[in-house]
């Protein structure tokens, strides 16, 4: 188990990186940090790690605090978003380098290194050097490297970055098809809010050097506790719409809403994402709680179409899956309603979950 | 134009522009090396009959000059002075300073910087009056700090004291190089090591000396050139006392000009020019693998 208690830590001019944070991390758990570039979440696992050191706070691994202990004696293994080997060492030499540190005879750290590489399909690379090897068996090299180590805890920055997107899938597969295997405690950092999702067991969402939400994938998804969780999460951003309550009901873009019992009186925002909505080109039945307006934008994503809909007070955009064969895309122009489902949109106040609709 | 000509000067013209810098190069360089090897091997004098009128004497000077104590004393000085203060002193000083200041905030790092570099580039009749004045027996400012009045430091230990020198004053490149060298290191590589509870020994001999191994070899070879041919000393110690610190080019100094032998003088220049091709050839094969390394 991890946890790290009050973690504060200051860059020399004041640059507040991790902001008082605190966080549970149970064992054997896959857990993802996640937030934009600049939130804090890589000096967070490079504090787990023992890279940096806190200004103020602690963390434990294990139930034993290592706030003070070097990087060397937490028994961590950390894997690079540059993969960090070694150039001169041919691949079974950098897969057994932290054996070799911790003094593991030549035959048996070898043979190590060995089982290790085949269990990660480079078995036929082992003579060769990192130079020789595609990025892909690079990152699998940088993967064993922490894996022959047996550590209580892998951390993992931006594994999955430097990879192109295609071979980035089947990493992320194998992945997690590692860490279920292995059973070890991981901490990944990431910006890719679907990979977060894809990967972990829990997420925590990060903002300018604090915790946002943490949850499950799901809860994430569906529950967003704020607004800049809300657009972060989601392969397309969340429609976020400024409205009121009033007497009852939910005035937002024209559009007048019921509420649920016990919303008092007051701004609110409205949050809807777009494979939430369907699009209707003809006016529909429930025409009263839909937003009209006209198609200003289609973007093709596929499968689907993202619509942008404009309706005068608001920009909304709905995902919009493609039709039978033969049928095209909404035109330009063309007038439309999104027409919200039941039960998915979310209630903001005060950058607070209210309730759903 | 063809390939071979592409400013499309053709042959005349060409030389013609290149003529007066190869003029210059010939008289200046070209003629006194050649001049050099030929009054080698001639009694040449700078006073006396031999000044007037000198004699051919063959490989004479080359064979007195092996027999001759105070040479292969120069010689082994020398040694000591290019292993002493280029290879230990300036190489692993410039490389701990390097290692040391390499992830310093601003001002410590520039003030530390500022003060080697300026041991660097000070006037080199400027640093020895410095240190003559440090090391001076009766008003030095080293016998004051230590309270050791009267310890003569230039005569008791003038080797000690000129290496010691030479490192304060040469380190300065040493220190640039191997700076330089260091941010070629991915932090990660090194953060890769310390994770695996590597001690900053072997951070070194793992991860930071295979990266810049070229960089080494490259500052090696020029600080030990620069050492075996540096004329500064002579402004402290002369080669004094009784020749305890006459390294190679003192000793052609006070051979040829204080002690009138141009043709002997001539001979052991030549020897010290030879030294330095080697040198040179080394430095030379060494940048041409290093080039055909990179492309290959």
């Amino acid at each position: 188990m991890i946890s790290l208690s009050g973690l504060t830590k200051e860059f020399p001019g004041g640059v507040r990186a991790i902001d008082s944070l605190d966080l549970e991390i149970a064992d054997g758990e896959f857990f993802a940090l996640l937030g934009p570039s600049g939130c804090g979440k890589t000096t967070l696992l490079r504090t787990i790690a023992g890279l940096e050191a806190p200004t103020s706070g602690n963390v434990s691994i294990g139930g034993v605090d290592v706030t003070g202990t070097p990087p060397g004696r937490r028994d961590v293994a950390m894997v690079f978003q540059d993969y960090a080997l070694f150039p001169h060492m041919d691949v079974t030499a950098n897969i057994a380098y932290p054996l070799r540190i911790k003094k593991v005879p030549r035959a048996r750290r070898e043979a190590r290194a060995a089982e290790t590489a085949s269990r990660l399909s480079l078995s036929g690379l082992l003579a060769r050097r990192p130079g020789q090897l595609s990025g892909g068996q690079q990152q699998r090299v940088a993967l064993a490297r922490a894996v022959a180590s047996h550590p209580k805890v892998f951390l993992f920055d931006e594994p999955l970055s430097n990879l192109d997107a295609r071979l980035r899938l089947e990493a992320r597969t194998f992945l997690k098809r590692l860490q279920r295997e292995l059973a070890v405690t991981t901490v990944f950092v990431t910006h890719d809010q679907g990979e977060a999702l894809a990967l972990a067991d829990r997420i925590a969402v990060m903002d300018a050097g604090r915790i946002v939400q943490v949850g499950t994938p799901p809860e994430v998804f569906h529950r967003p506790a704020g607004t800049f969780v809300a657009s972060f999460i989601g392969s397309t951003p969340m429609n976020l719409l400024p409205g009121a309550a009033q007497g009852g009901a939910l005035h937002v873009a024209g559009v007048v809403l019921p509420l649920p019992p016990g919303v008092e009186d007051g701004p609110l925002v409205y949050g809807l994402r777009p494979e939430y909505a369907d699009l209707s080109q003809s006016a529909p039945p429930e025409r009263n709680a839909s937003f009209a307006g006209k198609v200003a934008v289609v973007e093709n994503l596929g499968t689907s179409y993202l619509v942008t809909l404009d309706t005068g007070d608001a920009l909304v955009q709905v995902v919009v899956p493609e039709g039978p064969p033969g049928t095209g895309a909404p035109e330009p122009g063309a007038p439309a309603w999104a027409v919200p489902r039941p039960g998915r949109a979310l209630l903001y106040r005060d950058d607070a979950l209210l309730a759903h609709i | 134009m063809s390939p071979a000509d592409p400013a499309g000067l053709g042959r005349a013209r060409a030389a013609g522009f290149v003529l007066p810098a190869l003029v210059l190069i010939g008289v200046f360089l070209v003629f006194p090396a050649l001049w050099t090897i030929y009054l080698g091997l001639t009694d040449y004098r700078l006073t006396g009959l031999a000044a007037a009128d000198p004699q051919v004497v063959g490989l004479g000077n080359y064979t007195s000059a092996l027999e001759d104590e105070r040479f292969r004393n120069s010689l082994w000085l020398t040694v000591q002075y290019v292993l002493g203060s280029a290879v230990v002193g300036q190489a692993v000083l410039g490389f701990a300073l390097a290692w040391v200041l390499r992830n310093r905030p601003g001002p410590v790092k520039r003030v530390v910087e500022g003060l080697v570099l300026l041991a660097w580039i000070l006037p080199s009749s400027v640093v020895a009056f410095l240190w003559i004045a440090l090391l001076d027996r009766d008003a030095g400012t080293l016998n004051a700090l230590l309270h050791t009045p009267g310890f003569a430091w230039l005569l008791d230990h003038p080797m000690p004291s000129i290496i010691v020198f030479n490192v304060w004053r040469g380190t300065a490149f040493s220190m640039m190089l191997y700076g330089a060298a260091l941010e070629n290191v991915p932090p990660s590589h090194l953060e890769t090591a310390r994770l695996a509870g590597a001690s900053t020994f072997q951070q070194l001999r793992d991860v930071v000396l295979p990266r810049i191994k070229g960089h080494v070899l490259t500052n090696l070879l020029l600080i030990s050139l620069w050492t075996f041919n540096d004329f500064t000393s002579f402004q402290i110690t002369a080669g004094g006392p009784e020749g305890r610190s006459e390294i190679l080019p003192v000793y052609i100094y006070n051979v040829a000009l204080s002690g009138g032998q141009l043709g002997f003088g001539a001979a052991i220049s030549f020897l010290v020019l030879l030294v330095n091709l080697v040198f040179a050839f080394v430095y030379l094969r060494l940048l041409r693998g290093r080039r055909e390394a990179v492309s290959p």
